[in-house]
């Protein structure tokens, strides 16, 4: 049981990385961008070939959140100065990325074996999970922190303004389509960074392995969401991270029961599609009750 | 320098199909620094065109722009923000709601401007001027610093977009109906505190209303347009002694028709 607790934390703090990507463009700019299924084993592919090849896991695990950016900034290209509509960009760039790591790892899978160095080795607890943990930890720790600062600077401030009213922050100046690919670069170079770690943690990349990330990145969010409503931009950040755990907890409970291993991608989306009505049903609950008690009082 | 200058301004919409809408046929207007121009005229005249084309939402084809030594014709609205503010009818139109009253405010205070990514948004020691600033319109609002901008009310973000819009002096400022949707009380308090604001830097305001008092009473050169032309310019003394029945009779001696306006509806 414990065991569940631990190793759902471990792998709740690499995905939160992820989780926190996909946050800046969909609640920050109110963008819906898919390109993280491309750039989450993007990220897994620079980082393995890299690591593979000689290189030393920071500077490999670096190169993975880079090459994320850079693909952020594709789709980000695409969105503003083509103006093609934010769902389209991220399904090209996602298709286009799926070749792009194939090239990069040469075949559809890159084990890293046993002697290669990744930056969980960089620590040494005496147990992997341990070290996912701390090394996680630590990770997600520097992004939110890097992140809050960010986005309370003057540039920051601009960028949060674009999300809200592009009228506005044109007419204060601010260059709309920067500061989106700004963050659409910011939001990838994570999630990428994300599907580096977990590849290092895994012990492989897997060209497959962005397929679903947006599901858990977005459960991530909305658990988040629903557990605490209207927080600070910094403790929003926070709360995806225990949304992370508890995904990655219900998930181990739903796998724990027996569910057959063909029904789980279903039973993923019926489950995101609840989280996400949530908030409506706990309204309408509310409204019941209150329209009760009122009927009553009418009598 | 004159502080604007529009030169032979025509905008068509939809040009080229049956819709075509000639909305501007030929405006040439010059503003000397200073100047604060209320601009009336019926539904459709082309008030808010004219402001949008000035502004740069509305791309220019044919005519010129000048901004002081400045030609903007071809520049984008981010661009020209460096020298123009604008409040727009919509009192959530100049504000981003999830952001706070001093971070709307530091944001407005770099308009136009280069945004570090080094430097913090909001500063510790602009915080005493946002608190006197918002001391100042009366709303008790200098205590409310840190709340979301979006909870207050439209009186209340329209006062605070209007500071905004002063608080780093533009070349040029534009109104467009910018107390329309606010209620009688607060509408008068906004428009006062326009010309308080207005006076104590001396900016060259161009101000769209529909309320012919307001027209009156403020601002020293008052212009009438009538499908997309200057139908009357009238300048300090012209304007003096005006009544809202001289400028009706105006209107009707110009375009032969009757304008509907608040000031009438509501006498
Ligand atoms: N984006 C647009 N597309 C097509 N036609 C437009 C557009 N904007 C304005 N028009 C037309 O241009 C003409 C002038 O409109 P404008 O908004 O400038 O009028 P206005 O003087 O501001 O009127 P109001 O007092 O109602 O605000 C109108 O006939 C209007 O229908
Ligand atoms: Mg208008």
């Amino acid at each position: 049981m414990l065991d569940i607790l631990i190793s759902s934390i471990s792998q709740g703090l690499l995905w939160a990385i992820m989780a926190i990507g996909v946050y800046l463009t969909f609640r920050i700019l109110d963008i819906a961008d898919m390109t993280a299924e491309g750039s989450f084993p993007l990220g897994a592919a620079i980082t393995a070939h890299q690591l593979v090849s000689g290189t030393g896991p920071v500077l490999a695990t670096l190169y993975g959140a880079l090459g994320g950016a850079l693909a952020g900034l594709v789709s980000g290209v695409l969105h503003t100065k083509l103006k093609i509509p934010d769902l389209l960009t991220g399904i090209l760039t996602m298709t286009g990325l799926y070749s792009v790591n194939l090239f990069i790892m040469g075949r559809a899978n890159v084990s890293l074996l046993a002697d290669v160095k990744t930056v969980f080795s960089l620590v040494d607890l005496g147990n992997a999970t341990w070290d996912t943990i701390l090394v996680g930890g630590v990770m997600v720790t520097l992004v939110i922190g890097a992140l809050v600062v960010f986005f309370n600077t003057e540039m920051g401030l601009g960028a949060r303004a674009v999300g809200d009213n592009q009228a506005m922050s044109a007419a204060n100046g601010i260059n709309n389509d920067t500061m989106k690919i700004i963050v659409y670069m910011l939001s990838n170079g994570l999630i990428a960074l994300s599907g580096s770690l977990m590849a290092q943690t895994n012990g492989y990349a897997d060209l497959s392995m962005g397929i679903g990330t947006l599901v858990i990145a977005l459960a991530a969010i909305i658990i988040a969401e629903i557990l605490v409503r209207n927080l600070s931009f910094g403790k929003r950040l926070i709360t995806i991270i225990i949304g992370a755990v508890i995904y990655r907890l219900i998930i181990a409970w739903v796998l724990d029961m027996g569910v057959d291993p063909n029904a789980l991608r279903l039973f993923y989306a019926l489950m995101l599609a609840l989280f996400l009505a949530l908030p409506l049903i706990q309204k309408q609950v509310k409204q019941w009750g209150e329209r009760r008690e009122n009927r009553q009082r009418m009598l | 320098m004159p502080a604007l200058v529009v030169r032979e301004l025509h905008q068509y919409f939809e040009k080229g199909t049956v819709n075509e809408n000639h909305a501007l046929k030929g405006i040439d207007l010059t503003l000397e620094p200073g100047e604060f121009v209320a601009i009336i005229g019926g539904n459709g005249a082309g008030k808010s065109t004219l402001l949008n084309s000035v502004a740069g939402s509305i791309p220019v084809t044919h005519g010129q722009i000048k901004i002081g030594d400045q030609d903007v014709t071809y520049q984008n609205v981010a661009k020209r923000a460096r020298l123009i503010a604008r409040v727009f009818q919509d009192p959530k139109a100049g504000t981003a709601p999830r952001l706070t009253v001093e971070e709307n405010l530091s944001l407005a205070q770099k308009r136009g401007q280069w945004r570090n990514f080094w430097a913090n948004g909001v500063k510790k020691r602009d915080r005493a001027l946002f608190r006197e600033k918002l001391a100042s319109l009366g709303l008790g609002l200098e205590d409310r610093l840190t709340a979301e901008i979006g909870l207050l009310s439209g009186g209340q973000r329209q006062a605070v977009t209007l500071l905004m819009a002063t608080l780093q002096a533009p070349e040029l400022l534009l109104l467009d109906e910018h107390t329309a949707a606010l209620d009688p009380q607060t509408s008068a308090t906004v428009m006062q505190l326009t010309a308080q604001l207005v006076a104590a830097q001396n900016i060259t305001t161009l101000m769209i209303t529909h309320n012919m008092q307001d027209a009156l009473n403020y601002g020293n050169r008052l212009i009438m347009l009538d499908h997309g032309r200057i139908a009357v310019d009238l300048k300090g003394d012209q304007k003096q002694g005006l009544t809202v029945a001289d400028l009706l009779r105006l209107f009707k001696e110009q375009s032969g028709q009757e304008l509907n306006d608040d000031a009438v509806l509501l006498s």
